[in-house]
């Protein structure tokens, strides 16, 4: 396992491609920390700060900083795809690497990069949150942080998919494109024309994004205000929809693991000339 | 002696192409084994079957009488076709990688790099060598970690004649300190000065098998006329100085028997009382039997 991680490490950490996207991953993350409360001053009666309190600011940056997880996913694409072009698959196997080990090499850096990602958000979370939180109580920090474990599940999720495009396609640019097509344009296409049936929330990309959903923002601002009454919901068409929460992991859970598995078949066949 | 690299029937075909079909191969230790045969003739198909690149459709084949598996091929050192490296890591990190897959430390790579002459570049890019380089590059990751067998197929592919000439060094002294060599050439002439024991392949099939000695045998062959070449053709034919006995254009091609001369023919035909007016001595190339052998059936 240490081997097959630092084998990867040099190959990675030479990659110039590798961290200029990684350092568009942290600087997006960073702009968290700068940016939103610059333009909370232009902002006079909603502010956005309220947004960086313990316990909302989980779920708040947990929603924003999702996205981001597809740069982490085109990562993943990019270097899969690179070995491929660059013939190092076959490299590797003439001296000693089994298939599966390619495969494995892969995966335990797909672990890295979500644990990866989940510190930072969760490092990125505290910190807002002990800047902007007035009471500060260990109870309330912590509540919502299960979100983290969610974010986990997701960027696993998401990484995990984009090596199958990759092993699948093995062409760098249209497995990007195939990935992006797919979280942009077909998933959000097939939302809308599956708006009436149930199966729609069964879509990968969607029950994906729907681990980490949109916060209740409204609810928020009302205990800022502390209107008494309370905006009926229901009458904005924004009720919570989707799967039950445990439906919903467990079905991400499924398509990973169906991701993998897919990986691995394709892997145990390919030619690596 | 042990037994390094068995096949049994092994085939495969692409699309509608027959790469090999039904290959049959024992390699024991020690040997010198080229697989000699033109372009397209399976020999890159079966090395890369056997260091797993590519799946076999059928048979099977054995690494040191064993199932293959993968940690198999960390004792032995692989050119399969054009090396590849990242393009980006610079030469001495690129056989770090090596080292790493195959569990060795990293001192080696010093001599390899040595050996391949490109000691000077270790901190260039791969990206940034020449083909002959990369070629190079690529025999010093085979000889990373001191291998006991050897897999190279066409070494000498894009190398100027002194690079060629310093690869069949190198590979000569493998086969010296007993190690065992399977390489794979379409150039006779380097299977013939590297092995002792050959494979001759066309259209995936086994041709030929057997050791360098007897299957690429330099006859002396001569070209013979007298007054009377029908009766010199009887009394050579009963006689133990030739093989064969050939009418071409007019005059006698002989094969000798080993060892041979052409005077001593002469001295034959002048006993019997003919006298010779027409004699040439004329070597069978190596080449133009390789390509009789391949021309086959």
């Amino acid at each position: 396992m240490r081997r097959l991680l630092h084998i990867e490490q040099v190959k990675l950490l030479n990659y110039n491609p590798f961290r200029i996207t990684l350092g568009i991953y942290f600087l997006a993350f960073s702009l968290g920390l700068i940016i939103y409360p610059a333009v909370d001053k232009e902002i006079p009666v909603i502010s956005l700060s309220d947004l960086f309190r313990f316990p909302d600011v989980w779920l708040f940056l947990t929603w924003v900083t999702e996205p981001y997880n597809m740069l982490l996913a085109l990562i993943i694409i990019m270097i899969t795809t690179k070995e491929f072009n660059n013939h190092t698959f076959k490299t590797q196997i003439i001296f000693g690497l089994s298939r599966t080990e390619l495969l494995l090499q892969k995966l335990l850096l797909v672990v890295v990069l979500s644990l990866f990602a989940t510190l930072l958000l969760g490092a990125t979370s505290l910190t807002l949150g002990l800047i902007y939180s007035y009471k500060l109580t260990f109870k309330i920090a912590m509540e919502n942080t299960w979100i983290l474990g969610r974010y986990l599940v997701s960027s696993f999720a998401y990484m995990s998919m984009g090596l199958l495009v990759a092993l699948l396609i093995k062409n760098t640019a249209l497995s990007l494109l195939t990935f992006l097509a797919m979280r942009v344009f077909v998933d959000p296409v097939l939302f809308l024309i599956l708006r009436k049936q149930e199966v729609r929330w069964y879509l990968p990309m969607r029950a994906t994004t729907q681990l980490t959903p949109v916060p209740d923002l409204i609810g928020i601002f009302e205990r800022k205000m502390n209107s008494a009454e309370s905006i009926d919901e229901s009458a904005l068409d924004i009720l919570p929809e989707g799967l039950p929460a445990w439906l919903n992991i467990l079905l991400v859970l499924l398509y990973t693991s169906l991701a993998i598995w897919l990986s691995y078949r394709l892997m145990q066949r390919r030619r690596f000339t | 002696m042990k037994e390094i690299l068995s096949t049994q029937g092994l085939s495969k075909s692409y699309k509608n192409i027959i790469a090999i079909r039904n290959l049959d191969l024992q390699i024991s230790e020690g040997e010198a084994y080229g697989i000699l045969g033109p372009n397209g003739s399976g020999k890159t198909t079966t090395l890369s079957i056997v260091t797993g690149i590519i799946r076999q459709d059928n048979g099977f084949f054995k690494w040191f009488g064993k199932e293959p598996e993968a940690s198999q091929r960390r004792s032995i050192g692989s050119l399969i076709e054009t090396p590849h490296f990242y393009p980006y890591l610079n030469l001495e990190k690129n056989l770090r990688i090596i080292c790493d897959i195959k569990g060795m430390p990293y001192g080696d790579i010093g001599r390899v790099l040595e050996t391949a002459q490109l000691a000077e570049r270790k901190r260039s890019r791969f990206s940034t060598l020449s083909l002959g380089m990369k070629q190079r590059l690529g025999i010093a990751a085979a000889l990373l970690g001191d291998p006991r067998v050897l897999v190279l197929d066409e070494p000498t592919n894009g190398l100027d004649p002194e690079g060629i000439a310093e690869v069949r060094e190198v590979v000569l002294q493998q086969v010296h300190q007993g190690k065992t060599l399977i390489l794979a050439s379409h150039i006779l002439s380097e299977v013939e000065k590297i092995c002792n024991h050959v494979a001759i392949l066309k259209n995936g099939e086994l041709l030929a098998n057997g050791p360098v000695k007897e299957l690429l045998a330099e006859d002396e062959i001569i070209e013979i006329s007298c007054d009377n070449n029908e009766e010199l053709g009887q009394k050579l034919k009963g006689s133990p100085l030739v093989k064969e006995v050939e009418t071409e254009n007019g005059v006698l091609v002989l094969t000798l028997n080993e060892k041979v001369t052409a005077a001593e023919v002469n001295t034959f035909a002048f006993a019997n009382k003919l006298v010779v007016h027409h004699m040439l001595s004329r070597k069978r190339s190596l080449e133009s039997q390789f390509l009789e052998l391949v021309k086959e059936e």
